[in-house]
């Protein structure tokens, strides 16, 4: 048989989960019990594929190591299912700003009117891969747990049905490589997480937070449909990648090989800076940052499975790839950049702190989630080939270890009987060991303890805020760097050296008449990187807060909890070891192996030549490590005074914080100035508008509304049956018409 | 007229019509053939593959290289007729298995109560009527044209009458007759002015009369011409003022007729509508002289179907409205659609209109001209879309068939079958029929317009080519611009109203509850044309260039004149909005 083609398996990956969604809403009814099995089918052959598409795109890019290491060149492969729809002509580029489109010299008119087209096109890159394959492997683990969680539940069917479809939309999301694609599947994931939310929607609460997510959703769904209109009054396209027209010309796409190689090719200054903000607000809606972050602790009133994969492990960091996606066009703006790393780094801090005295363990892993969200942003806006590197890591990571959390919280939630107040726990470890045990992994990965995985990935982000925010500094770690090290910057040399130098130095110089940056400055990446080394500490101290409330201490079981209090069973055992595996091990692979870092730099957004510029040789940096383990350790040492062995249900040593405490209880009072400042006056808006609907325009509407209804009462009298009326009315309609025309004919 | 034996072969697929239609009449009479469908289906699908064989198929190919047409005594193969062509052949398939699907009461009850459609006697007649209809598309000559109207007409006349013989089945199709003689015999004005204006009964010969025109007799005969043609397809499109007989007709008729008469008239009236405009575009040999009959004809035409577009849109819309019968909903539902598609015809017109004005090469320079004949596309991809969303609501209604009565063993003797009629028969079928009601729902919401459905895109295709007349013109009151601005207006104000009713269909059948479920006995074969209507829908939906391509092709040559600039210029493109700015 022959084997498939990489352009099959890519579209195998959302192609089977949507089967299996399909076939469980059509068979849920007679599956009953068993209706995880066309879901988990689907989504354990979609793992299975896009493993087989990791391995063979990695192969494609090349070892980085050893005597084969080769030149990194950017690796891209696009499948177009079908043309959606097309309109000709619909694009006319404007004379002056022929730098918008790049590559027309190839064989057409820079001015040609172009055509608008929607290819529903999947892609598949280095970066592709490597979230196809993260989002269908903890989603497999995550169904599986599943089983055991969902067990009895009525919606048995109805979970499994959205668990896939929201694999499917995911996958989507990471391999369209359209503006317009990604948006619809951007607000498709949006639907899933607010279906999975309200998952038992009889319940006040989730039904709220389903709407609360949506909503709050929608105001960065707006910021990205903006930032596609710009899009596509800047570039005359929404692809990502180039496309052959049928006369032989290259049309680039945004983030096509053609554009990026063109020093020019990407807009910046204002249009570019507007288009880079609107896509930042849309990250920050799907990522749950700041200001719009209030959505994700709430969003924990869905099922934990669903918290695990959509709201720790994948779609919110469907902002994220956005960003690192549209690398590119942040890179040419660097303030829209420095904006990414504030909103970031002030988010992590922020939410960090929010996180310290909840006293929810689902509330803590949720805030915890906005902080790690934060620190990935943050890296994100350095716009160093390093960062977006370190950012995708700490996503992998992150992924791994937060779903293990949040599968270890469901288990304890399970097993207490739905209670999930830490304070309220005690000693779980003796009831739970398995539990207990994996989830102590994933907090020290959180933590960021060497060798955890967090460790890793959480280092390199501090040092590619380092690097900003001292660039001199950081000259003197290449010196340090050990020379086994150095060899992934040698194939980068010889990048720069083949591919046009000239254009090199116009990518990192003659952009520059350099509007002065405002907010691109060594002094913010300064403290954007203390800031991020506070919540290091931070993020140590509440995960060990949680640790040690809810697993030390003497044993306590809430009275809810029953005969159920015991460990979970082994369909819900088995993912959490599986992920405690990667959770521990994977950082320190992927660190000291540079696989990912070297894989992700294939990736076409990543080998721009105005990112691959910024590129460094690795090198583990001693002193940051150390600043960061320090900072760990602190928040452990305190954590374990004030909790280490102590009855969770007594006075918290966070009762020493004074009135932070209360500011920090009430979540900064976020929602309620959000309450005050917009759904309030919103409220009295839609009351006055309701009044005024309601006497005024529907008093003037259901007049017209009346006027054809009337008008087809005096039209149906004279429908009255008879033939003879009708042949006259119509002969006298036609001599009607003959004789108007004669007359203007005349006239 | 010279006839050869080529003529013939060029209207194979006609001739196989006819022939499968005397085999099923002689199969029905002596050989006791029951199932007539079988044999009109077999016939349609070898005249779709011969259709297919034939030289002058790949003229719809959108990279088709040698554009052009062949002609052959009174027969044009060009790609409006092979469009037209595949048009009739493929609804008629659909509409043949529709039939099928038709029980009605017999009128007088001996042996079997009722009559299942699809009879020898009904196949034979149905496949006439296409074999009529493809030939209105194929027509190059006025004789061949009027042959294959009334060979639409007749046949349409048995098939009513054969199919419901109770007394509201003969009064509608007595109403038909009637009406539709009297529309003949104006069409047949129209054609004997037409006569006179080219001095022969072939198109080309009266388009050159007409771009020669200008003395006196020719421009008397202008009114007479314009306004009894438009009488004869007004009747055939249903469109005002010819447009009284649809709701009595509708209703008194069986669902399977009622598809037919929703479609392949208003097929024949757009054909012969398109073929009238085709006349006044200029070809080769304009150069660049001003054709003052050609520019008055288009010009009256043009405003004479933008003022019928609006009142029919309007009259059928606001009727609809009060209707409860089912039937009769959909009847003014189509009269509204006459509108929407008279819509693109007057366009078209208009764009004729522009196009007389000078050259060929300065015709094919104007990018206006070139958008402009985007209503005769427009008006082919709305036909589609209409076509496939009506035949599959009738298709659904035959499948439906019955409800329940209402009845228990205690009430007495079993009360007589209740057919579907009203809107409130539907109420609650999501939970009854969840699959019909499904299909329904589609059906009417793209009816409807609401995207992406096909309806959608058909409306926005038509309103975008009204928008684009004299695309770089002001608007300023009285121009021609302005009127086109006004239609589009109307347009969607309609397609607003029209949704009101559609949604009390779908709202009765998706939020109110009944006791009686439908039985659901129209059969298999409607079953399977609703499912294939849906099928389709839903490729239109996803892929609507590929049908727009077609209809592209196929509306850049509704004159035999090679509009080469035209039709390299369209395939592809939904619209043409900017274009006029080089």
């Amino acid at each position: 048989m022959q084997p498939l083609s990489p352009a099959t398996l890519l579209v195998l990956v959302p192609l089977l989960p949507l089967v299996g969604a399909v076939l469980t809403l059509a068979l849920g009814r007679v599956l009953g019990s068993r209706a995880h099995l066309p879901a988990i089918a689907g989504i354990a052959a979609a793992a299975t594929v896009a493993v087989m598409l990791l391995l063979g795109t990695s192969n494609q890019v090349g070892s980085a190591h050893g005597p084969h290491a080769e030149p990194v060149r950017p690796v891209e492969m696009i499948t177009t299912l079908w043309q959606w729809a097309a309109v000709q002509d619909a694009y006319v580029p404007p004379a002056s700003s022929a730098a918008a489109i790049p590559g027309t010299a190839v064989g057409g008119a820079g001015s040609a009117a172009r055509a608008f087209t929607i290819p529903v096109a999947l892609r598949l890159d280095p970066l592709t891969a490597t979230l196809l394959a993260i989002i269908t492997c903890i989603g497999l683990v995550v169904a599986v747990y599943s089983i055991g969680y969902m067990h009895h539940d009525p919606g048995y069917p109805r979970f499994f049905a959205v668990f896939s479809l929201f694999v499917f939309s995911m996958s989507m999301l990471v391999a369209a490589s359209n503006f317009l694609v990604v948006y619809v599947f951007w607000e498709a994931v949006g639907a899933c997480s607010y279906l999975l939310i309200g998952f038992w929607f009889t319940k006040p609460e989730a039904a709220r937070a389903a709407k609360k997510a949506f909503l709050v959703n929608r105001v960065g769904d707006f910021g990205l449909a903006i930032a596609t209109f710009l899009l596509w009054m800047t570039y005359g396209t929404l692809d990502f990648h180039d496309t052959l027209s049928p006369d032989g010309t290259i049309l680039p796409g945004i983030l096509g090989q053609t554009r990026l190689a063109d020093a020019g090719g990407i807009v910046g200054g204002a249009v570019g800076t507007a288009i880079c903000l609107c896509l930042l607000l849309a990250a920050c809606g799907k990522s749950a940052q700041l200001p719009l972050h209030v959505w994700l602790p709430d969003a924990m009133e869905g099922p934990t499975p669903a918290s695990a994969l959509i709201h720790a492990a994948t779609m919110v960091t469907a902002g994220i790839y956005l960003v690192a996606r549209s690398a590119p066009l942040f890179v040419a703006c660097p303030d829209a950049l420095a904006a990414v790393s504030i909103v970031g780094a002030t988010t992590a801090l922020v939410a960090g702190l929010i996180a310290t005295v909840q006293n929810d363990l689902k509330r803590v892993l949720a805030y915890s989630t906005i902080s790690q969200l934060g620190y990935m942003f943050a890296s994100l806006g350095t716009g160093t080939l390093l960062g977006f590197t370190a950012a995708i890591f700490h996503l992998v990571t992150h992924a791994f270890f937060k779903a293990l959390l949040f599968l270890g919280a469901g288990s304890v939630m399970h097993s207490m009987g739905g209670v999930i107040d830490m304070r309220r726990f005690g000693g779980l470890r003796r009831v739970m060991p398995i539990t207990a045990a994996t989830f102590l992994i994933g907090s020290l990965a959180l933590a960021g303890v060497a060798p955890f995985s967090g460790f890793f990935s959480k280092d390199e982000i501090l040092a590619t805020l380092h690097a900003k925010g001292w660039p001199n500094a950081h000259g003197e770690h290449h010196d340090a760097a050990p020379a086994s090290h150095a060899s992934l910057s040698l194939p980068l040399e010889r990048v720069r050296s083949t591919s046009a130098p000239a254009a090199m130095r116009l990518a990192s110089h003659a952009r520059s008449p350099a509007p002065a940056a405002i907010l691109d400055t060594p002094e913010t990446f300064r403290t954007l990187f203390w800031m991020a080394l506070a919540t290091a500490g931070l993020t140590a101290f509440y995960t060990f807060r949680a640790v040690f409330m809810t697993f030390t201490g003497p044993t306590r079981v809430p009275d809810e909890a029953g005969h159920h209090a015991h460990e979970s069973p082994p369909v819900m055992a088995l993912p959490l070891m599986i992920l405690a595996v990667p959770s521990a091990v994977a950082g320190w692979w992927l660190f000291s192996s540079q696989w990912l870092a070297h894989f992700l730099t294939a990736t076409p957004s990543f080998s721009a030549p105005a990112v691959m510029a910024t590129a460094v040789p690795h090198a583990f940096h001693m002193d940051l490590a150390i600043q960061g383990s320090l900072a760990a350790a602190i928040g452990i040492v305190i954590a374990a005074i004030g909790h280490l062995g102590r009855r969770s249900d007594g006075p918290q040593m966070e009762r020493f914080l004074g009135p932070l405490q209360t500011f920090f209880a009430n979540r900064c009072y976020i929602d309620q100035l959000y309450a005050g400042l917009v759904v309030r006056p919103l409220e009295g808006l839609a009351f006055a508008a309701a009044l005024f609907d309601r006497f005024v325009i529907d008093g003037l509407v259901n007049g017209i509304a009346r006027l054809p209804a009337a008008l087809g009462g005096v039209v149906r009298r004279l429908q009255a049956g008879l033939l003879q009326r009708y042949a006259l009315a119509g002969v006298m309609g036609v001599l009607a018409i003959v004789f108007v025309l004669a007359w203007r004919l005349r006239g | 007229m010279p006839t050869a034996l080529e003529t013939f072969l060029l209207v194979r697929p006609e001739i196989v019509l006819v022939g499968g239609a005397i085999a099923a009449f002689l199969g029905g009479a002596f050989a006791g053939v029951r199932r007539g469908w079988l044999v009109a289906v077999a016939a349609i699908a070898a005249a779709l593959f011969i259709a297919w064989a034939q030289p002058g198929a790949g003229l719809l190919a959108a990279d088709a290289a040698g554009r052009g047409s062949i002609v052959s005594g009174p027969v044009a193969i060009d790609p409006f007729s092979v469009y037209v062509r595949f048009t009739v052949l493929g609804l008629g398939l659909v509409l043949a298995l529709v039939q099928a699907g038709d029980i009605f009461p017999a009128a007088v009850s001996r042996g079997a109560t009722v009559w299942r459609g699809g009879t020898c006697e009904e196949a034979g007649t149905f496949l006439l009527l296409l074999a009529g209809l493809a030939l209105v598309g194929v027509a190059d000559d006025l004789v061949l044209l009027f042959a294959g109207l009334e060979l639409v007409s007749i046949p349409t006349y048995v098939l009513l009458a054969l199919k419901r013989t109770d007394s509201r089945g003969q009064e509608a199709s007595l109403k038909y007759f009637f009406l539709s003689l009297v529309a003949s015999a104006l069409f047949l004005y129209a054609l004997v002015c037409l006569y006179g204006i080219g001095g022969s009964t072939r198109f080309d010969a009266i388009a050159a009369g007409l771009r020669a025109g200008g003395d006196g007799m020719a421009m008397a005969l202008l009114p007479v011409a314009l306004g009894m043609a438009m009488a004869g397809a007004a009747f055939r499109l249903a469109a005002v003022p010819m447009h009284f007989y649809a709701p009595d007709v509708y209703e008194g008729t069986s669902p399977g007729n009622a598809a037919v008469l929703s479609t392949l008239p208003k097929v024949a009236g757009v054909v012969v509508l398109l073929r009238l405009v085709g006349l006044a575009i200029p070809g080769p040999l304009g150069d660049g002289t001003v054709a003052p009959g050609a520019a008055a004809y288009t010009d009256l035409f043009w405003q004479l179907a933008a003022v019928l577009a609006a009142l029919t849109m309007t009259v059928g819309n606001v009727m609809a409205l009060v209707q409860t019968n089912l039937r009769r909903l959909l009847a003014c539902s189509s009269i509204a659609h006459a509108g929407y598609l008279l819509t693109g015809i007057a366009v078209a017109a208009a764009a004729a209109a522009v196009g007389t004005g000078g050259g060929r090469d300065a015709i094919a320079a104007d990018s206006t001209w070139l958008a402009g004949l985007g209503g005769a596309t427009a008006t082919l991809f709305y036909l589609a879309t209409y076509a496939l969303a009506t035949i599959g609501i009738f298709a659904a209604i035959a499948y439906l068939g019955h409800r329940w009565p209402e009845w228990t063993s205690g009430s007495g003797p079993r009360p007589p079958r209740q057919e579907i009629t009203s809107v409130e028969d539907l109420d609650g079928l999501s939970g009854t029929n969840p699959v019909a009601a499904f299909a329904i729902a589609v059906f009417l919401l793209s009816l409807a317009g609401i995207p992406p459905l096909p309806g959608f895109w058909g409306k926005l295709t038509l309103a975008i080519s009204a928008l684009e007349v004299d695309w770089n013109a002001p608007i300023t009151l009285g121009s021609r611009r302005a009127a086109f601005v006004a239609l589009a207006v109307i347009l969607v104000l309609n397609a607003a109203i029209a949704a009101a009713y559609y949604l009390r269909i779908i709202a009765a059948m998706y939020f109110r509850s009944t006791k009686r479920g439908v039985q659901a006995d129209g059969g298999l074969a409607a079953g399977i044309a609703m499912l294939a209507c849906l099928v389709l829908v839903g490729l239109v939906t996803l892929q609507p260039r590929g049908l727009f391509r077609t209809s592209a092709a196929a509306g850049g040559a509704i004159s035999r004149t090679p509009v080469v600039a035209a039709a390299d210029a369209m395939p592809g493109s939904l619209a043409t909005p900017v274009a006029t700015n080089r």
